[in-house]
């Protein structure tokens, strides 16, 4: 660890007054923004497909998703640094498609390390206040707020270079702030830092955006940062937009088989297909709207939502368990080759050594289905 | 076995097995001496020879001699325009190919390589035939056909200067921040490639400094040819005088690159040298 990575810290308390002009309730500075069938085609590619969304004022939202699924092309858009071949980008009902990124008044945040190198920390954070003709007065000062804002007051007078990449996009938040944007857009700016320092920018930045109340679009490829950080979540693929949700209903009631699969863990289990009837493990419980009406299926069941007990001459073997704290996770092999993953309490788990026979079951409440996987 | 190599191990550490490897002297073989000593020998001798032909005399009586301080008076102004407007041409072409046409950097780098095979006699012998009559035999003419000739230096530093940063996203940063094109190139881009700009400027200035060829077919008489011309006069002196042009043109490009060293290292960046851009220093999460 450096010198400047042990310095890592997180400042203990927000300012209490804030930054003049930008401290506010939540939700009064915010702008909305619409996202109108947006296409963007690059060769053979379609980067996005008709894509439409809707953040309300003050929103957090998290477009999540593959890489290549379009989530970064939606948000250079949204900033104005690509163009889309159809569809508009609105920001309080108004397009500014058209409008130059230079103009658009949106704060941006890179997943690489964008401070400006020629500059010191306070030089990048007064740059977009220059760019608005500030006073040098009121500059320096908002620059050094900016900067006590985000807890590098200390670092002020450092360059990039002399900084840990954490505090990095401290800076780069902090300059993004200091211009007071409509809109403020996260493109993976917590990708290339170590765990204990994504976690620590991670809240941080949600703790910023609900005290300033400003309107976010955050792109990531972490299941874990869009779903601890977002209002709303919209799972991306293939340039669509699978579902946008809140991050417990994104969890609990996937809309498609992808947005189940892609966000948590989850286990798929062969499944006999009735009328609005699905047989798993022996039970018959309800399917889901939407999913396969016809043909082989598999039912797509979280771990958590598994039971498993030990029974001789159970449907199943332990062949593995994953201490994970407070729960671990029990692998069972079930017939047919079919291993499922089950949540259990790691006391329970205590008495479940790899080789014993369990029954897994599956609790009567009705699942998504899904076409069988190969 | 095992007791033996620890034991030489903390005789080389002078007792201390963890101490770090630069402290052990670091051994420069006997071929290395000889490739070195010769080198020297080839690049100073004939310096020194010279040296000695010109003589005290010689160099008492250069800034005398007729001729002397207008020429290279002329060639200092020659190798500023020069600059100025490979500068002008270069720099937005270079970044805007990297931006928006990163495709074409091969096919640009092909084209600015293309002075170096086509000999300088050809190409002022082309330019002399179609420029305009105002500007054949004019000092002006010389500039914009040097240009042609510091392509390929000032594009490969450039290019090289351009690709230690990354350039897109500076530029879209600066951008979002609500600069301008203008802008994001004199206040982002330009103070970040200041080593290249320096690197360039180097080869720009020893290579105006030391052109004939073009020089002396459109009749100027430039640093270079007046050398050449007042040898036939007096060897002493001319000798003399490329030698005083050598000691300030090296003078003068140590006092830039030692500058621009230190305003680079400042930033983060590394020793300013030709074509090679040290990378960055970074200090990680």
């Amino acid at each position: 660890m450096t010198a400047n990575a042990a310095n890592e810290t997180t400042p203990a308390a927000l300012p209490s007054t804030g930054v003049a002009g930008i401290a506010g309730t939540p939700g009064a500075r915010g702008t909305s923004v619409s996202l109108l069938n947006l296409t963007r085609v690059f060769g053979s590619t379609r980067a996005l497909d008709q894509m439409s969304l809707e953040i309300a004022p003050g929103e957090f939202v998290a477009l999540l998703g593959p890489s290549g699924c379009g989530k970064t092309t939606a948000l250079r858009i949204v900033a104005g640094f690509e163009r889309a071949d159809s569809g508009q980008v609105l920001v309080d009902d108004k397009d500014v498609s058209r409008v130059a990124a230079n103009r658009r008044d949106m704060g941006m945040v890179f997943q690489s390390y964008s401070l400006f190198p020629n500059m010191n920390a306070l030089g990048n954070v007064a740059f977009g206040l220059k760019m608005r003709k500030l006073s040098a007065a009121e500059v320096r000062k908002r620059s050094a707020e900016l900067l006590d804002m985000v807890g590098l007051s200390v670092q002020a007078r450092q360059f990039p270079h002399q900084l840990s990449g954490g505090q990095q996009q401290r800076v780069a938040l902090a300059r993004a702030l200091a211009i007071e944007p409509r809109v403020l857009l996260l493109d993976e700016p917590l990708s290339a830092l170590d765990a204990k320092v994504r976690l620590q920018l991670r809240e941080q930045i949600r703790t910023l955006q609900q005290r300033l109340g400003i309107t976010t679009l955050f792109v990531t490829h972490d299941q874990e940062e869009a779903l601890s950080m977002a209002d709303r979540v919209g799972v991306m693929k293939d340039g669509r937009l699978e579902q946008v949700a809140d991050p417990t209903e994104l969890y609990s009631r996937p809309a498609t088989a992808f947005v189940a699969e892609f966000v948590g863990t989850m286990n798929r289990i062969p499944g006999e297909l009735g009328t609005g009837v699905v047989t798993v493990l022996g039970v018959t419980v309800d399917v889901r709207p939407g999913g396969p009406t016809s043909g082989p299926v598999d039912a797509l069941v979280r771990p958590e939502n598994l039971t498993v007990a030990v029974a001789e001459g159970g449907n199943g073997i332990v062949t593995n368990l994953t201490f994970l704290g407070s729960t671990t996770r029990v692998a069972v092999l079930l017939s047919e080759d079919t291993e499922v993953s089950v949540d259990v309490p790691s006391t329970t788990a205590a008495a479940m050594t790899p080789g014993t026979a369990v029954q897994v079951a599956l609790p009567p409440t009705p699942v998504l289905i899904a076409p069988r996987a190969r | 076995m095992a007791e033996i190599t620890v034991l030489s191990s903390l005789t080389e550490n002078g007792g201390d097995p963890f101490a770090p490897r630069g402290r052990r002297r670091r051994s420069f073989p006997v071929w290395r001496w000889l490739i070195l000593i010769a080198a020297g020998v080839y690049f100073l001798l004939p310096l020194y020879a010279a040296l000695r032909f010109a003589g005290l005399s010689g160099f008492k009586d250069v800034f005398t001699t007729p001729g002397f301080l207008p020429s290279l008076w002329l060639s200092i102004r020659l190798a500023i325009a020069t600059w100025l407007v490979t500068m002008v041409i270069m720099i937005p072409t270079t970044v805007y190919v990297h931006l928006r046409m990163p495709r074409m950097r091969r096919l640009l780098e092909t084209v600015t390589i293309l002075p170096i095979v086509i000999p300088p006699v050809v190409l002022i012998i082309g330019v002399l035939q179609i420029a305009p009559l105002a500007l054949r035999a004019s000092p002006w003419l010389l500039p914009l056909e040097y240009v042609i000739l510091a392509l390929p230096f000032a594009y490969r530093a450039l290019d090289a200067g351009l690709r230690s940063i990354d350039v897109k996203t500076l530029s879209e940063a600066s951008n979002s921040l609500g600069g301008g094109w203008l802008t994001t190139l004199w206040r982002v881009i330009m103070p970040n490639i200041g080593t290249a700009v320096v690197s360039s400027t180097i080869l720009i200035v020893a290579m105006v400094l030391g052109e004939f060829t073009m020089a002396s077919l459109d009749l100027q008489q430039t640093f270079p040819v007046w050398i050449v011309l007042f040898d036939q006069e007096n060897a002493q002196i001319s000798v003399a005088a490329s030698l005083f042009a050598l000691g300030v043109t090296w003078v003068f490009l140590m006092l830039i690159t030692i500058i621009a060293t230190r305003q680079s290292r400042r930033i983060g960046g590394g020793e300013v040298s030709l074509f090679a851009v040290a990378p960055r220093q970074t200090i990680g999460n």
